[in-house]
């Protein structure tokens, strides 16, 4: 090779242990089963009381009646699942192409109670940086910051790297920042190079994995919960966690910049999103106030046939959530989600509305709908 | 008595403020407090009410203790005491108490059955029938649910046509007389009870795939909003812009068309009502300006749907078999259109309408500038697409590039359509070249512009839009030159210009499925496969139609596009199920595969013999039409 060509796009990538090539950005599913709590494997239930169980390492058996229900996913961890191998099944390979420049997403998702808040952050109420079995966010901090200062090392000045952190909350339709408890109603934008953003969320910038965690601790602080005679407490709550990762690399007079997103999605309790489509058949209520059917649109809005090709507008927009991250669900973005389940009989229809969750959640893709017009072109 | 009655309306009146106001401000972390304490206090009039049913048998009003009024105050206790169900069945199912709910529920039915045909229960005797449909409806048994709100829909038919009074509402049971509501107020609140039945049926009709009678349903309760004036303008508009879109589907354009203006007209209602000097400092005012300038936006979006829908549905009709103007249909549907007229002169066409009378002059007024029949030639056509261009400059204004990137660029979109279908009607080649030309001039930048990381879909279907574009005027402009005696090297340049781009576009667009090694899959994803091959298709067409005297490069050309013909055989000999969705496409490729290499013979011996070669284009033109 010639000495002047060190631009070699092989050397400016970094290297890809694990990277599948021809996989596409499909939406990949990983299931956990969380192991029951402690006492009531003791208790009466004994083997009854499971509803379900990992039958290989990529399908899970769910025992309903009349026959029992396979599902199949790219992955099922089991109770003995450990935190490290959650972590390196799911998060590493998405930090990595973060790296290279692409987006990332994780979501975690389940009924409240299946475990979401241990997977993704770790065992509540104690300092979940160092704890052994911290969750996926701080696991994927740290093999990030890993992986910059390794590549600070490789390329010593020639590269730099910018991290910022922001961390939002969607309630009842509405935005908040949660490092800034005193903000209220963001607006969400497109910018056309960098993509949907949130409007004067504060963006802090940090240099190492414990500060990243820092900011998420702090944010979390802030996260609205609540309990209910029947329920104990529960996130009401969507809470997006967003690191972008800047590279700035000079060549040659050439500086060559990369900009990622790596979201952290944790998803309120699948069991309260009564309004969300998934959920199938409820009605939407009037409610006591008689002078709005805000829902009624709706209903219309179902009515309205865009599959045929033909277009049509719809004034409802999809809901911030999926605005936000649209780029992960079906963008160009490499997108995880965590279905997170519960063994108990108890919890069989939760159970089993995340799993079809789940399973229509692998159907999302990269939905290239090309504009064409097959008239007159075959002439 | 009338102490107590004056204190058991006070716990009444306290329970439903506790229920629909104070639980509104309940702290995070104790949602339902309000909601509980209501339920206490329903419980407490409950007791109340009770122990009198058991000493008298009769209400508070039976003082007079002949027959007919102790019958009369039966019924109100009646209707009392299932109020105070209904509101505990709401309480508990609002409180993620469903079974419970549901006991509270079906008990006031018991309650008032036998009297659910008078005026004192008919109205709480329906809301409890209404909640139960969305209680059954929440426990996905949707027929249970749809039987509940058909027979609260035909008791209040069957209540309209025997008593036709205006029933007592639920706070006429438990006020103190000086606070009974008007007759004309009761009335238009059970209409509302109404509404909400027909609201939830539309919902059980849609979870029930009928959608048909779902959009019927959704109509009459628009209709029986604006009626008896209980909506939100703005909502109910976006309500009817919606609605609209779902007669597009069915070629409803006359009701499409009617959803739309009625829309127009309620929501310049919903803009007068904020003053237009308000000051910067104002934010809350400030957001519902920004909020108006969004849903208006949103509204002629709509229109332009519309507009758009209307000439390419004729586009369907009018085109021969090579997507030109028919010009024996355009008479034959000319003259259709003169019949239809003159029946329509007769007996007026009845399509579902809104409004009562003033309204509905106005929406007279908006529908009177916008056809609703098909337009059938370039004038006709060109009035369909100023309005659509109207609208498309309005929604442009909310719809700015920063920070409505996906939206804008759907807007323009939609523009390029309006141009391409106009261009349809245009007879003139030259005009219509100009029209494609106006096209790729608002697409190009925004290409250009966008990122593909963040907008990837939007990027692929922008280069695919240009590339036809560019495919579609290389074609004009050769139609153009073949009218000549001799194409000047002028139109032969511009026709291997567009040419280029039209490959360069492709090429953007296949670029896009590689993938991070940059390599090109082996096998297409479904929802890209057909786009890709015909991309393919069309380079390997376009390749052909390059116009140039260098045999060499002839030679070059040729064999470039063979290799692209050759990929859509090869692909479809290795992935059967591709071939269904490329089949003519296939079939000419095959064809060219077998053409192809003896016509490269051909220019080799040219070349080595160094003979002057006649232009071949116009030999391969004479082939594809």
């Amino acid at each position: 090779m010639a000495p002047g060509t060190k631009v070699d796009p092989s050397d400016v990538t970094l290297p890809l242990p694990c990277l599948p090539s021809a996989e596409g950005d499909a939406i990949k599913v990983f299931v956990r089963i969380r192991p029951l709590p402690e006492g009531s494997i003791s208790g009466g239930d004994g083997d009854q009381g499971l509803c379900l169980s990992a039958n290989s390492p990529n399908s899970i058996r769910l025992n309903s009646k009349p026959e029992p229900r396979i599902f199949t996913f790219d992955h099922v961890a089991d109770m003995e699942a450990t935190q490290e191998s959650v972590f390196s099944n799911v998060a590493k390979n998405i930090v990595e192409s973060c790296m290279n420049g692409y987006n990332g997403t994780i979501f975690a998702y389940g009924q409240t109670g299946s475990g979401k808040t241990f997977t993704m952050m770790g065992p509540s109420e104690s300092d979940n940086f160092t704890h052994s079995l911290r969750g996926v966010i701080p696991r994927s901090f740290e093999y990030l910051f890993f992986l910059i200062n390794r590549e600070k090392e490789k390329a010593g000045d020639g590269k730099s790297f910018l991290c910022k952190c922001s961390f939002i909350e969607i309630y009842n339709e509405q935005i908040f920042d949660l490092l800034d408890s005193a903000s209220a109603g963001l607006l969400l934008r497109e910018h056309i190079k960098k993509g949907v953003f949130v409007v004067g969320a504060v963006e802090q910038v940090v240099t190492s994995a414990a500060e990243a965690y820092q900011v998420l601790s702090m944010g979390w602080r802030n996260r609205r919960v609540a309990s209910t005679s029947m329920n104990r407490e529960s996130s009401r709550s969507h809470a997006v966690f967003t690191v972008t990762i800047e590279s700035m690399e000079k060549c040659n007079e050439i500086v060559n910049i990369r900009s990622s997103q790596l979201n952290l999605v944790d998803l309120a309790g699948s069991e309260r999103q009564k309004d969300s489509q998934t959920e199938g058949v409820r009605l939407k209520e009037a409610g006591s106030i008689n002078r709005s059917l805000s829902c009624l649109g709706q209903v219309i809005t179902a009515l309205v046939d865009v599959a045929n090709g033909k277009q049509r507008h719809i004034c409802y927009r999809d809901s911030k959530l999926t605005f936000l991250l649209r780029d992960s669900l079906g963008g160009n973005a490499k997108t995880f989600i965590i279905a997170n389940v519960h063994p108990g009989s108890k919890c069989f229809g939760e159970t089993l509305s995340t799993l079809q969750f789940a399973q229509r959640a692998k159907l999302i893709k990269n939905k290239a709908v090309v504009n064409e017009d097959t008239q007159g072109n075959v002439n | 008595m009338a102490d107590s009655w004056r204190q058991v309306c006070d716990i009444y009146q306290r329970a439903v403020t506790a229920s629909e106001v104070e639980s509104k401000s309940d702290p995070e972390t104790e949602p339902f407090r309000s909601k509980y304490r209501a339920r206490e206090l329903l419980r407490e009039v409950r007791a109340l009410l009770r122990p009198r049913e058991e000493e008298e048998g009769s209400g508070q009003q039976a003082e007079a203790g002949d027959g007919q009024e102790g019958e009369d105050g039966e019924r109100l206790l009646a209707a009392q005491l299932g109020l105070i169900e209904f509101r505990l069945g709401v309480n508990h199912t609002e409180t993620e108490e469903m079974s419970a709910g549901e006991e509270h529920l079906v008990k006031c039915g018991r309650i008032l059955e036998r009297c659910r045909m008078t005026e004192e229960c008919v109205s709480v005797y329906i809301q409890a029938q209404n909640n139960l449909g969305i209680l059954w409806a929440d426990r996905g048994e949707v027929i249970v649910s749809q039987r509940y709100l058909e027979s609260a829909e035909s008791l209040y038919f069957q209540y309209m046509k025997e008593v036709g009074k205006p029933p007592m509402d639920s706070d006429d049971l438990f006020s103190t007389e000086e606070k009974k509501l008007t007759e004309q107020e009761r009335s238009k609140r059970f209409e509302r009870v109404y509404t909400h039945t027909l609201y939830y049926l539309a919902q059980v009709y849609k979870h029930l795939k009928q959608d048909e009678r779902a959009a019927q349903y959704c109509h009459t309760t628009l209709q029986r909003q604006l009626e008896y004036d209980s909506y939100n303008p703005v909502e109910w508009a976006i309500n009817a812009a919606t609605l609209s879109q779902y007669y597009l589907g069915k070629q409803m354009y006359m009701e499409s068309r009617h959803c739309l203006s009625a829309a127009d007209v309620i929501f310049t209602k919903a803009e007068q009502t904020i003053s237009p000097e308000t000051t910067k400092e104002n934010e809350t005012e400030q957001d519902r300006i920004e909020f108006l300038g969004q849903k208006k936006a949103e509204i002629a979006r709509c229109w332009i749907k519309y507009c758009l829908s209307l000439m390419e549905d004729v586009r369907k009709k009018l085109e021969d078999n090579i997507g030109e103007l028919d010009f024996d249909i355009q008479d034959e549907l000319k003259a259709q259109r003169k019949r239809d007229e003159d029946a329509k002169e007769k007996g007026r066409k009845k399509a579902i309408l809104f409004g009562s009378s003033d309204i509905y002059d106005s929406i007279l007024a908006v529908e009177e500038k916008v056809e609703c029949s098909y337009p059938l030639d370039f004038k006709e056509a060109r009035e369909v697409f100023l309005i659509g261009q109207k609208y498309v400059n309005e929604a442009k204004e909310f719809f700015q590039l920063d920070g409505h990137v996906s939206d804008h660029v759907e807007v323009v979109r939609d523009h390029s359509a309006l141009f391409k279908v106009l261009a349809f009607f245009e007879e003139d080649d030259e005009r219509r070249c100009k029209m494609h030309k106006r096209r790729i001039d608002m697409l190009e930048p925004v290409c250009k512009e966008l990122n593909p990381q963040y907008y990837l879909l939007v990027c692929r279907q922008l280069q695919f839009e240009l590339a036809d574009i560019c495919y579609e005027m290389m074609d004009l402009k050769i139609a153009i030159g073949n009218t000549l005696d001799e194409m000047d090297s002028h139109t032969i340049k511009k026709i291997n210009t567009l040419a280029q781009s039209a490959i360069t576009y492709y090429e953007m667009f296949l670029d896009s499925l590689r993938n991070p090694e940059k390599k090109f899959p082996d096998k297409l994803d479904e929802d890209v496969l057909r786009p890709a091959l015909v991309a393919k298709f069309h380079i390997a067409r376009l390749y052909g139609k390059l116009i140039c005297t260098d045999l060499k490069k002839q030679l070059k050309n040729t064999q470039t596009s063979l290799n692209y013909y050759f990929f859509l055989v090869d692909y479809c000999d290795k992935y059967e199920e591709a071939i269904k969705s490329v089949e003519t496409e296939l079939e000419l490729s095959k064809e060219m595969v077998a053409l192809l290499p003896a016509r490269m013979e051909r220019l080799r011996v040219y070349s080595k013999k160094g003979e002057p070669q006649e232009n071949d284009w116009r030999s391969e033109n004479s082939w594809s039409k």
